[in-house]
């Protein structure tokens, strides 16, 4: 028996990465459809925050992710922006990214269609901005100096929804998706200093680290990964690529408990044979 | 016909990375060396064309057309500090680039120190100590949580404090901080296996969207060749060795 349970300790890590691409395909070719009733409360204070926003009110989001983060990331974005149509509010978006120009674009290409909504009234496109510290801190005092014409090369003061614009006093709040530290900057050089609110979408793996500011409300919501997104979806009852992915998550996550209780009922089993 | 290309090469190059899971072979590096290669020069290009062009080029060349000497003057001293940092790379020039840095490094620090300390140190003690001066108001559960962050703060704060030996009461509290570290690096490796797993899906939604009809099937052509080259590769390392003995 010895032998037997040493062999299941030396098994050939090929099997298990074989297994776990079962794990995560099987849902994507058959959804199981598995129930998810939680909400976090971060993704609550995000959803509850901007459905209180008055109709017309102005925005920004920032979409500061490239396709490396893209499948937690791209359906935060999706989800956000379908909220803040349906709220009736006017969308500025941006990024402080390079990689993330095919991304927006795909966003831009089919959601704004879906609400009738109309570039230009509704929601602008700023070019992409290399410096993000130099643009935050003009931004307080005059959003032009900056971006004195939008991603086509067209002067945004002309636009119907910037005619009231002019700085951060003018924005009801900024919603920034990164996976990057971006957001660290627009709450540190925009949100503390020029008291905008701030709310985030990060990935998993930072969600952790911003819970100092949510707790001191530095942060006034935040959406994490892809299960922030399901949630999220789930808020707007708007299913997007964020619930699709909480299957396989779901299957992925068990299958990695039972290789962990295994394994270690297997040693604790040997170290008492 | 493009996106159909686009579909291959997705696929393709998801499909090779993945491939050296099963062992190291000619089509991980080829994806490797690709995707340093051409991700280098895709960086390139979008500095020239997103950041030169606009921001400086363009610019630089409507002021000199209007003969606007101030704008001239503001975008070329800021453009050579910028150049000056590469001179860092050649040893007889590479004085130039301490004016760059200086630059930089004044800007960086004056606008991040006093917003660091207002964001990241005197808020975070604020809002540690902030449920303690409304005691009254707190629920029960509320004030059980401020009392664990107060703890868990200090002691954690402790457990980082190098100025003092740890020992006796010192040691008893940092030791107790590293319970709390361990419980926020279960936590953060938690997400962290959520999110790879996120990325991961993400990678085998696309591929089986480029098993479709619709894409000519790449995925499972690519899939097809892969398993016919390390078919193809045992049977010939077989014949090596048999060869060889």
């Amino acid at each position: 028996m010895k032998e037997t349970l040493n062999k299941m300790l030396k098994i050939d890590r090929r099997w298990l990465f074989l297994l776990l691409t079962f794990a995560i395909i099987i849902p994507i070719l058959k959804p199981i459809g598995i129930p998810s009733k939680s909400t976090s409360d971060a993704v609550k204070d995000i959803y509850d925050f901007i459905d209180k926003l008055p109709p017309g009110s102005t925005i920004i989001l920032s979409l500061d992710y490239d396709p490396s983060t893209a499948p937690e990331l791209h359906p935060q974005a999706a989800v956000v922006l379908k909220h803040a149509f349906k709220k009736n509010l006017k969308v500025i978006i941006m990024t402080f990214l390079a990689g993330s120009g095919g991304l927006i674009d795909e966003l831009v290409r089919t959601i704004p269609t879906k609400y009738s909504k109309e570039y230009g009234r509704d929601y602008v496109l700023l070019p992409y901005m290399p410096n993000i510290l130099a643009a935050l801190t003009q931004m307080s005092s005059n959003i032009y100096a900056f971006y004195e014409k939008d991603i086509d090369g067209k002067p945004l003061r002309e636009y119907e929804m910037m005619k009231n614009i002019q700085s951060y006093k003018d924005i009801a709040c900024v919603v920034d998706i990164t996976g990057t530290a971006i957001l660290d900057y627009w709450v540190a050089y925009v949100g503390d200093k020029y008291k905008v609110p701030i709310l985030g979408g990060v990935t998993a793996i930072s969600q952790v680290g911003y819970g100092p500011y949510l707790q001191k409300k530095q942060l006034k919501g935040l959406i994490g990964g892809m299960k922030g997104a399901a949630e999220y979806e789930r808020l707007i009852s708007e299913v997007g690529k964020g619930t699709s992915g909480i299957d396989a998550l779901n299957i992925a996550h068990i299958l990695v408990i039972v290789f962990i209780i295994f394994s270690n009922i297997v040693l604790l089993i040997l170290k008492f044979l | 016909m493009e996106i159909i290309l686009g579909a291959f090469v997705t696929s393709g190059l998801t499909l090779f990375i993945f491939s050296f899971l099963y062992k190291d072979n000619p089509f991980f590096k080829i994806a490797e060396h690709l995707y340093m290669g051409a991700g280098l020069a895709w960086y390139i290009q979008l500095t020239i064309y997103k950041v030169i062009i606009p921001n400086v080029w363009g610019p630089f060349r409507k002021a000199w057309e209007n003969g606007d000497w101030f704008t001239i003057w503001m975008i070329v001293i800021p453009t050579v500090l910028g150049i000056s940092l590469i001179t860092q790379f050649i040893p007889r020039i590479s004085w130039m680039s301490r004016y760059g840095f200086t630059f930089l490094m004044g800007y960086s620090a004056g606008l991040a120190l006093p917003t660091g300390l207002s964001t990241d140190f005197m808020n975070q003690i604020l809002g540690t100590i902030e449920p303690f001066a409304s005691v009254l108001n707190l629920t029960t559960g509320q004030l059980l949580n401020s009392i664990i962050l107060l703890i868990g703060t200090i002691s954690v704060l402790f457990y980082f404090f190098f100025s003092v030996e740890h020992k006796g009461a010192i040691k008893k509290i940092s030791n107790f901080g590293i319970y709390f570290l361990m419980i926020y690096f279960g936590a953060s490796f938690g997400n962290t296996v959520m999110a790879r797993f996120s990325l991961l899906y993400g990678r085998f939604d696309l591929l089986v969207r480029y098993s479709n009809a619709q894409y000519f099937y790449a995925t499972n052509w690519i899939i097809l060749g892969l398993v016919i080259y390390f078919i193809v590769e045992k049977f010939l390392i077989k014949k090596v060795i048999a060869n060889n003995s």
